[in-house]
């Protein structure tokens, strides 16, 4: 992959987007999508809602964030984008395309990289997994060869081109994932959970790989549980929850929508000090555990009634920070036992 | 620009031989697979035997020789499912390619197989019941196994579309296949031993008709007889292929994209 030496941020300048602009003009333009299924197992059967009236717009060279918990419907819209499940009700269009009418076309114009070790063809070297996905773009001969040298050499796989795959570790099958997906030269590239299993290295790896895409200037949907990965490389993120859209904002915004809320920590903290903080306006949470105690609170006035009353009690051992978009993720989608990193 | 039938069944191909390669060693497949399906004609020759009627050794031992092409060449079914279970099924319905072209290329190792596995039990073992190939029947013998293994591997194409997105079906699917094939279509007792229902049935089963041919052939039967079987086998392959693409595209794939039945896998 890229060297270590490019490890560093690879946030670059959000592309111009004005959202709720031409629809022509986006790469991904998703209008109140549902996606309902059948659960022919349950008796009797029952319907579930995995999308409803999910609206997203996403700019050509934009590198959009999807965040939800496991079962929120990221993966619902990835698939109705990839053409593999179509939607319900509302539509979708890739470049323009209706992933429906035309999913052929958009097809063409799309790469797709999941998570995990499934997806290629273990028995097949590296080298023959990208001549063979090539293939299935119609890449030919000299074409198809330079590209997947190309690609090997791009995710630092060149030195493993011709080991069997199912030699491989998890990071590496992840690597060939990404080359896979981009061995079509996609112009709109959807990740769904691309880091799962990845190493924090790898990860790491990875993050700088988006840069790369964006200053090619491809457009990327990415999925992830991970909000470090999504400030990280994303221009805008979307939070889905259950099947609906709760918002989409830039990075920046989401960054002042932080700035609301607060966090106070402090350590030898009676259990009766912790229930007068709690009564306390503005607080909107509180964890006591161990003499321990977390205040989350919604605004800067109540972090200051808080600092009062802690010191008052003669509490020193005091902390504040402001929370990461996790913990904001958190207070939009409700504490529900998710995996957030 | 779109990639072409002949383009993805090539590179379905490469898959084929790395799967065959990942599979056998010359001398697993020799001493394995060779070696078991000889004892499968052996066995079933030997029924023959017991029987102590005229013709019935040298009726089973033809019969069974060729089936062994038969049971090597449905494993399509079981390598066909196995694009779900590797995850690889999802990618192929989201490429631009038609995933049934690449089906076609990415299991023909079997076929190729079978093809080997019947030549050897038809001119290693029939001289041990009396079956000699002349030096002019031999090329027939081999191009009819072939054609034998083709049709069947359409056949096992079809079958194979029809459970690739329910793979736990895959063996069941393909061990009834061929137990059906060996029982009615002329491999263990003549076709005419069946009421006509079935004998109407399996008319549409090429290896009906290249074991007729190759029976002809096995008698010195005239030239009429050995390649007018040919012209149904060859019709009824096709037909299965058609149906495989088909039932692919409109059966399958198209369901399956309503229905939400095709995994993103992780």
């Amino acid at each position: 992959m890229v060297s270590n030496a490019e490890q560093g941020p690879v946030r670059q300048e959000a592309p111009e987007y004005a959202p709720g602009g031409s629809a022509a003009t986006d790469a991904i333009v998703v209008e109140d999508v549902g996606r309902v299924y059948v659960d022919r197992r349950s008796r009797p059967t029952r319907e579930v809602t995995a999308l409803s009236g999910v609206s997203l717009r996403v700019a050509p060279g934009e590198v959009h964030g999807l965040l939800g918990p496991n079962g929120a419907g990221k993966t619902t819209l990835c698939k109705i984008l990839t053409t593999t499940l179509e939607p319900t009700t509302g539509s979708a269009r890739v470049l323009g395309r209706d992933v429906t009418g035309q999913s052929r076309a958009v097809r063409r114009s799309i790469g797709l990289v999941f998570g995990g070790d499934r997806g290629l063809y273990g028995r097949l070297s590296a080298r023959e997994n990208l001549w063979f996905w090539g293939a299935m773009y119609g890449l030919r001969r000299s074409r198809l060869r330079a590209r997947a040298e190309v690609l090997l050499e791009r995710v630092g796989l060149a030195d493993r081109a011709d080991s069997r795959v199912d030699t491989f570790s998890r990071g590496m099958k992840q690597r060939l994932h990404l080359a896979r997906g981009l061995v079509g030269d996609p112009r709109v590239l959807i990740l769904d959970e691309p880091t799962v299993g990845m190493d924090p290295v790898a990860a790491l790896d990875f993050r700088a790989l988006i840069g790369e895409l964006r200053r090619e200037g491809r457009t990327v949907l990415l999925t992830t549980h991970d909000m470090a990965e999504a400030e990280a490389v994303c221009d805008r993120v979307s939070l889905i929850d259950r099947g609906r859209l709760i918002m989409t904002e830039s990075t920046d915004a989401v960054g002042r929508l932080l700035s609301g809320y607060e966090r106070v920590v402090a350590d030898d903290v009676p259990a009766e000090l912790a229930r007068r903080v709690e009564a306390l306006d503005g607080v909107v949470a509180v964890r006591h555990e161990a003499g321990r105690v977390e205040v989350e609170t919604e605004q800067p006035s109540a972090t200051s009634a808080v600092l009062s009353v802690l010191a008052g009690a003669g509490v020193h051992r005091v902390s504040t920070a402001r929370p990461d978009l996790g913990e904001v993720y958190l207070h939009l989608v409700g504490r529900r036992g998710m995996a957030v990193t | 620009m779109y990639p072409s039938a002949l383009h993805l069944v090539r590179y379905g191909f490469l898959n084929a031989v790395a799967d065959f390669k990942a599979t056998y060693t010359w001398r697993s497949w020799l001493f394995g697979w060779l070696g078991r399906m000889f004892a499968q004609v052996l066995f079933f020759t030997g029924l023959g035997r017991v029987l102590d009627q005229p013709g019935a050794v040298r009726y089973l031992a033809l019969g069974n020789a060729l089936m062994t092409c038969v049971v090597d060449t449905m494993a399509v079914v079981a390598t066909t499912s196995g694009e779900r279970r590797a995850g690889t099924l999802s990618l192929l319905v989201a490429s631009p390619a038609d995933p049934v072209w690449v089906f076609v290329g990415r299991s023909l190792h079997w076929p190729i197989s079978g093809v080997a596995t019947a030549s050897a039990a038809l001119f290693g073992l029939g001289p041990i019941f009396g079956i000699t190939w002349s030096a002019s029947q031999v090329p027939l013998v081999v191009l009819l196994t072939a054609l034998t293994a083709l049709g069947t591997y359409c056949v096992g194409l079809f079958l194979a579309v029809v459970v690739v997105n329910v793979p736990r079906l895959r063996n069941v699917v393909s061990n009834c296949a061929y137990l059906a094939m060996m029982a009615f279509c002329g491999v263990q007792v003549p076709v005419g031993f069946w009421p006509r229902g079935i004998q109407a049935v399996v008319q549409a089963v090429p290896l009906t008709h290249t074991l007729r041919a190759l029976r002809a052939v096995s008698d010195n039967r005239p030239a009429a007889d050995v390649f007018g079987p040919v012209v149904p086998a060859l019709l009824t392959a096709g037909l299965w292929l058609i149906a495989a693409v088909v039932t692919f595209r409109w059966l399958v794939a198209v369901p399956a994209r309503r229905a939400g039945t095709l995994d993103l896998s992780y």
